[in-house]
């Protein structure tokens, strides 16, 4: 940013102007940059250094090279807690984008009540996880929940132990998080359906394009760019989980829903491994970053 | 529910056929999946011991109580869990706005040097996994001795780029001739800002408030790392720590806690709910 102004900003008037206009304009945005580097990207830098080092709660970090990663792809733990957060992935990412992307269609129908239907879907929306982990927690309890008493008039017997059984688990953590959160795809999708024009359905339409045709031919291929930032925000969400299973089974049954968050959370804030944690964080980061850019490449955004 | 065909003119008219009689319950399936929780947690809450757990479940108790919430507020420090959120939740709400419209002015009306590189810069860091962040901002806190304040619970929040991505959009939208206007008249930078781009962003400045505010009263991760006593524990650490404690079998105090955690938050939501609708719709963020 120090560096001698561009030829290009030879047209403003002189160079002294363009000096004070570019010192306004850190001025103004200083307070919030003061917030911005102190707070996230120092921290996200120091991070990364902290990976390659040996480091406690208290003393100096001790550089240790690329020890922290090696014992990571050897830890039987955190190999499972990918394994469990990938499955979380595939669990929960594609009904949450898929069920986000009907439930829009859906209260996008010209149907009385569709706005209680959109206020009601989208409450969630505002409980915390805490909450909602506590709610699920009885609704999902094996001998007096609501989920098995309707799923026993279904006939589903014996009732399904969600939160005890390690092949349970996470499907039931899964359930907990589509109902929590796919409101906010939900509205993103509305958003997208509503910003296509008119004209298009009424092309395809004297076309003669059915219902369905209209549907992959119109709506699908307009949803595009937004598929382009909800899957990626979701998938990382997704790798994310971390307080619905603190909440809800602490990692448990037998270590069936242990995420990588909850590697994280177990070896910087109760065993106070730093450089170990940060190795997983920087782990973490790599995951998304090519799940993100993999999407991105497939859909020809990038 | 692959009925797409919103506008369908044969439809227009609201007639009932079995296309649409199905889209109704399809609607009102949704609609029980999605508020039954909230009325299963509250229901539990006001029910006696004795008919928490009766089977088949009933949804109104023959002798509603209000004794777990009674038995809540005595047993634990709610209250204080409740003023230490809404202290957080104002701090970070009030920081982000004031820092988020003084950098979004620049971002969006203003060519300076490093402007591009700058965005990018912010923008990328929608897609940074937040952990990455827990372990150095933990170890800085301890080291100035902030663990255990509102500082630290409230002001990392404040470093979001939400605020700024969605502010710089809107003032981008704000046409140019207003601001010449201000500027003939000798309206200085910060004028400008005060008086023409503030008041005209009111509806945005709403929703990135409320966002933020909401986006902070249930955060959960880094306040359970960063507070380990009541005197600054939030609502949702509170809870969390408290189902910790070994009282999983009691439903009826535990939907008390999630009730009384979740009905101001449904108030809330109630009164401002375009805001919110706005907020993701626009940024595709989802607090």
């Amino acid at each position: 940013m120090s560096r001698p102004a561009p030829p290009k900003a030879k047209h403003a008037t002189s160079p002294w102007i363009s000096i004070k206009n570019d010192l306004i304009a850190y001025a103004f945005m200083a307070p919030y940059l003061f917030l911005f580097i102190v707070f996230l990207l120092l921290p996200a830098v120091v991070g990364v250094y902290a990976s390659f080092t040996k480091w406690g709660i208290i003393g100096q970090p001790k550089w240790v090279g690329l020890k922290n990663y090696n014992k990571l792809i050897n830890s039987d733990l955190f190999i499972e807690s990918l394994q469990n957060t990938l499955y979380f992935v595939v669990l929960a990412a594609i009904p949450l984008i898929v069920l986000g992307f009907l439930l829009a269609l859906l209260v996008n129908q010209k149907l009385r009540g569709r706005n209680i239907a959109r206020a009601i879907v989208f409450l969630p929306h505002v409980v915390s996880v805490a909450a909602v982990g506590i709610i699920f927690q009885w609704i999902l309890e094996r001998s007096s929940g609501l989920l098995n008493y309707y799923l026993g008039l279904l006939g589903v017997n014996p009732p399904i132990n969600w939160l005890g059984d390690p092949d349970s688990a996470m499907p039931a953590i899964a359930i907990t998080t589509i109902w929590w959160t796919v409101n906010g795809n939900m509205i993103i999708y509305l958003a997208g359906l509503q910003d296509i024009p008119e004209d298009l359905y009424e092309a395809a339409r004297i076309d003669g394009a059915g219902r369905w045709q209209e549907l992959r031919y119109v709506t699908i291929p307009m949803l595009m760019p937004v598929n382009a930032f909800v899957i990626p925000l979701t998938v990382i969400a997704c790798w994310r989980v971390f307080g619905q299973v603190f909440v809800m089974t602490r990692g448990g049954p037998q270590g069936s829903t242990f995420t990588v968050a909850q590697f994280i959370y177990e070896t910087a804030f109760v065993n106070f491994n730093m450089g170990l944690a940060s190795a997983a964080g920087v782990i973490l980061m790599l995951i998304t970053l090519s799940f993100t850019i993999i999407q991105l490449r497939a859909m020809k955004v990038i | 529910m692959s009925d797409s065909w919103r506008k369908e003119s044969v439809y227009r008219d609201g007639s009932l056929n079995y296309g649409r009689l199905a889209l109704y319950a399809i609607m009102i399936f949704v609609a029980i999946v999605w508020g039954v929780p909230f009325i299963w947690m509250f229901v539990t809450s006001i029910k006696p011991d004795t008919e928490v757990f009766s089977y088949p479940p009933t949804w109104w108790p023959d002798e509603p109580t209000l004794e777990f919430y009674t038995r809540l507020f005595d047993s634990f420090p709610m209250m204080q869990w409740f003023r230490n959120s809404l202290i957080v939740a104002t701090i970070t709400t009030l920081l982000t706005l004031a820092t988020n419209i003084l950098a979004a002015y620049p971002l969006a009306r203003m060519r300076f040097r490093g402007r591009r590189i700058l965005l990018l810069i912010i923008l990328s860091t929608f897609l940074l996994p937040g952990e990455i962040l827990l372990v150095p901002l933990f170890l800085g806190m301890i080291k100035f001795k902030l663990a255990n304040t509102y500082f630290s619970i409230a002001v990392p929040a404040a470093a979001n780029a939400f605020g700024v991505f969605l502010m710089t959009q809107f003032f981008l939208s704000i046409p140019v001739e207003l601001e010449e206007a201000g500027r003939l008249d000798g309206c200085s930078r910060l004028g400008l800002l005060l008086r023409i781009f503030i008041p005209l962003s009111k509806p945005v400045i709403a929703t990135v408030a409320i966002f933020t505010f909401v986006r902070s009263w249930n955060d959960f991760f880094w306040p359970l790392i960063i507070s380990n006593t009541d005197a600054t524990r939030t609502v949702p650490v509170g809870l969390a720590v408290f189902v910790g404690r070994g009282l999983s079998m009691r439903f009826g105090v535990i939907m008390a806690s999630a009730a009384a955690a979740t009905i101001p938050a449904v108030i809330f939501f109630l009164l401002l709910q375009r805001y919110f609708v706005r907020g993701i719709s626009t940024t595709g963020l989802q607090g």
